[in-house]
């Protein structure tokens, strides 16, 4: 134990470098600094929005729509006295996202019942996602003049009814059911809401793994180019031992790299996300579905994420293996990175346990698809299959250990080699 | 003396190339026994089998009671292994790399000091060895890996070209090293083909080429069995 805990010592100072804690840190607080950049336009954005507006009309009618979209989240800039060019070119050099040019005898055409036309003008000041919001603001500036207008008229001719009850006899009381459960919701909500509490786990999952991985297939690799594995091979420690702190020191700081950029990931896309906020009843909802996480749900993610790390770290160190140097080293973590993506890309864009057989076989074949499909199935409480994914990753690893404790324990250590596309070298020391 | 090392017909072949063809020879407690010969003869791959790095394809090789292919881990507890193209990881510190590689032999901490004292005193880089190893020459490191491979006192050690890339005043440094540890009592197997260092170097030595030994013994015996004035020459006249 002694030995072993001094190889893994080593591993650990070799792998976390200064040079490597400092590259995190900066990365973090990046993505904190963007992070918190973005949540304040985005908070600018779906705040009160000012729209300049031009009224020819300045009717009783006109005038009474502004008051209530006053009332509905916006604020009316009047631009009254002024030209339509004035109008335009004031609200082009002002803050206002939008004009409304509301023409002469609009008050009587609502009189008449007739349909009219009024110009808007979207300032489009930026191209980012929050700048492109313009069209939005317009559709919501048009809705909440329809329904001033249309509320108005009703109230005028049934003063005792309900506008609302006019406008929309028909509603619904939505129930959704999952498995057992039922409870009161909009499934798009529910899956909305769902999806945004969720899109961190694939992303966390695959940094994790591939994280680890490139450690392990550095630390091999930069044994040989250091040309310090022989004699590491020489002193008295198992083998077994070696691959082990090798894989155990990387699985370490390959999680904690993980976490750092997983903590700076998630301070950004809290930014992108900061409008969707849960609503308590939907909240409540989702409890009562069985749709969030208890702690044996973590044990048991933890568990196939735990052995998918294995699975990932064991394939990289037989790469690890073939490396001559740390370069291709690089090139050759290129397959578990690629295998990983699939059921990434997979679980973002679709549903695992839909996919049709041939696809389902090849994606449950990757280890590493477990823990993607054990989120899913945490939901459906299927946990059947979760502990048949996390047999098949311990059936998976113990195949790879005892490959990659029999290259470890033979000459292919040093003899085993790639060569990309070069002839193999005639004369060797022998 | 004792034998240490006994190998005998030992054969191995990587797919087509074949390194060795059947060496055989004893290595004695206390004598420098050396490999001469040149680039490509067999010499890192009979070190290099003798350090439980490599397995023969046929043959056997034993070190002491040991079977070296039954009992590696044994092994490698008295032996020590001084590569060619060793590194030492260059973000440790002398010190700090020796006290690392004191750690796996030694069974008591004061064990541990006492081998890292024994290696300081071998390095004489005083100092220095407070520095991170990748700032060090490579006359330095080649003194900290030979320290490392003498610090433990072993039973056998093993050096592939124990002087290589260094100045002549290291080289001779080196060398006083492995013959003061020799007659303290550690068997030496080394391979060279500089045939001069040989002959100061060794008791015995074993001419190799093209995976054979083609003639054993010291170096005296040698040179005056084939009338040669040193072992280049009686490497020359074995050839023929």
């Amino acid at each position: 134990m002694k030995k072993f805990t001094n190889l893994l010592k080593k591993e650990i100072r070799e792998l976390l470098t200064a040079q490597l804690l400092v590259s995190l840190l900066f990365m973090m607080a990046l993505f904190y600094f963007i992070g918190d950049v973005t949540k304040r336009e985005v908070a600018k954005a779906s705040g009160t929005q000012t729209v300049a507006v031009l009224d020819f009309d300045d009717s009783e009618a006109s005038r009474g729509i502004l008051k209530g979209m006053e009332a509905e989240r916006f604020a009316v800039q009047s631009m009254a006295g002024k030209t339509k060019e004035q109008a335009i070119q004031a609200s082009k050099d002002g803050d206002a996202k939008v004009l409304l040019v509301i023409p002469k005898g609009f008050g009587q055409s609502l009189t008449d019942f007739q349909v009219r036309e009024i110009e808007t003008y979207s300032f489009m000041r930026n191209f980012s996602m929050v700048g492109s919001r313009t069209s939005a603001i317009l559709k919501g500036v048009l809705t909440a003049m329809n329904n001033v207008i249309s509320d108005r008229f009703l109230k005028a001719k049934i003063p005792e009814s309900n506008p609302d009850s006019i406008k929309n006899p028909i509603k619904s009381r939505d129930y959704v059911v999952v498995k057992d459960k039922m409870a009161e919701g909009s499934a798009v909500q529910i899956a909305q809401l769902l999806s945004s509490q969720t899109i961190f786990i694939p992303v966390i999952l695959m940094m994790i793994i591939i994280y680890s991985s490139q450690m392990v297939i550095t630390t091999v690799a930069m044994e040989k180019q250091n040309k310090t594995l022989e004699t590491l091979l020489t002193v008295p420690i198992r083998r077994t031992s070696i691959i082990t702190a090798k894989m155990l020191a990387a699985g370490l700081v390959g999680l904690l790299s993980a976490g750092i950029y997983m903590l700076g990931f998630r301070s950004f896309t809290g930014g992108m996300t900061s409008g969707l906020e849960a609503s308590s009843g939907m909240t409540a909802a989702m409890r009562q579905l069985g749709l969030s996480f208890s702690t044996s749900g973590y044990v048991f993610l933890g568990i196939s994420l735990f052995f998918a790390i294995l699975c990932a770290l064991a394939i990289s160190m037989i790469l690890g293996v073939l490396a001559e140097d740390f370069r291709s080293a690089q090139s050759l973590i290129m397959p578990v990175v690629l295998i990983v993506m699939i059921p990434y890309f997979i679980s973002l864009f679709a549903d695992l346990n839909s996919l049709s057989l041939p696809v389902k076989i090849l994606v449950m074949a990757i280890p590493f698809s477990h823990p993607f499909l054990a989120v899913q199935n945490l939901y459906l409480q299927n946990y059947g299959a979760i502990l048949a994914g996390i047999g098949y990753e311990v059936v998976v690893f113990a195949v790879l250990v005892l490959i990659a404790a029999r290259i470890f324990s033979s000459d292919k250590i040093l003899t085993m080699k790639l060569h990309w596309g070069k002839k193999r070298a005639k004369a060797t020391t022998v | 003396m004792s034998v240490v090392l006994t190998v005998q017909d030992l054969k191995k072949t990587y797919g087509k190339l074949t390194a060795l063809q059947g060496v055989s020879f004893e290595v004695h407690a206390g004598e420098v026994f050396a490999l001469i010969g040149p680039n490509g003869a067999g010499k890192t791959t009979t070190l290099r089998i003798a350090a439980t790095l490599l397995t023969a394809s046929s043959g056997s090789i034993r070190f002491l009671e040991y079977d070296l292919r039954k009992e590696p881990d044994k092994v490698r507890e008295r032996i020590s292994y001084l590569p060619e193209e060793a590194g030492v990881y260059k973000n440790m510190k002398g010190m700090q790399y020796l006290r690392f590689m004191a750690d796996f032999y030694a069974a008591t901490p004061a064990q541990e000091k006492e081998y890292v004292d024994r290696a300081v005193a071998i390095t004489e880089l005083g100092d220095r060895l407070k520095d991170k190893v990748g700032t060090y020459s490579k006359g330095m490191t080649r003194k900290i890996l030979l320290a490392r491979a003498l610090m433990t006192k072993p039973v056998l050690a093993i050096l592939d070209e124990p002087t290589s890339g260094l100045d002549v005043l290291n080289a001779l440094d080196v060398r006083a090293m492995i013959r003061r540890y020799a007659k303290e009592g550690t068997a030496v197997l080394l391979s060279s083909h500089n045939m001069l260092e040989i002959e100061y170097l060794s008791d015995r030595l074993a001419l190799v080429d093209k995976g054979l030994i083609l003639d054993a013994g010291t170096p005296g015996e040698l040179k005056d069995k084939h009338k040669a004035a040193n072992l280049e020459e009686v490497f020359r006249s074995s050839l023929r």
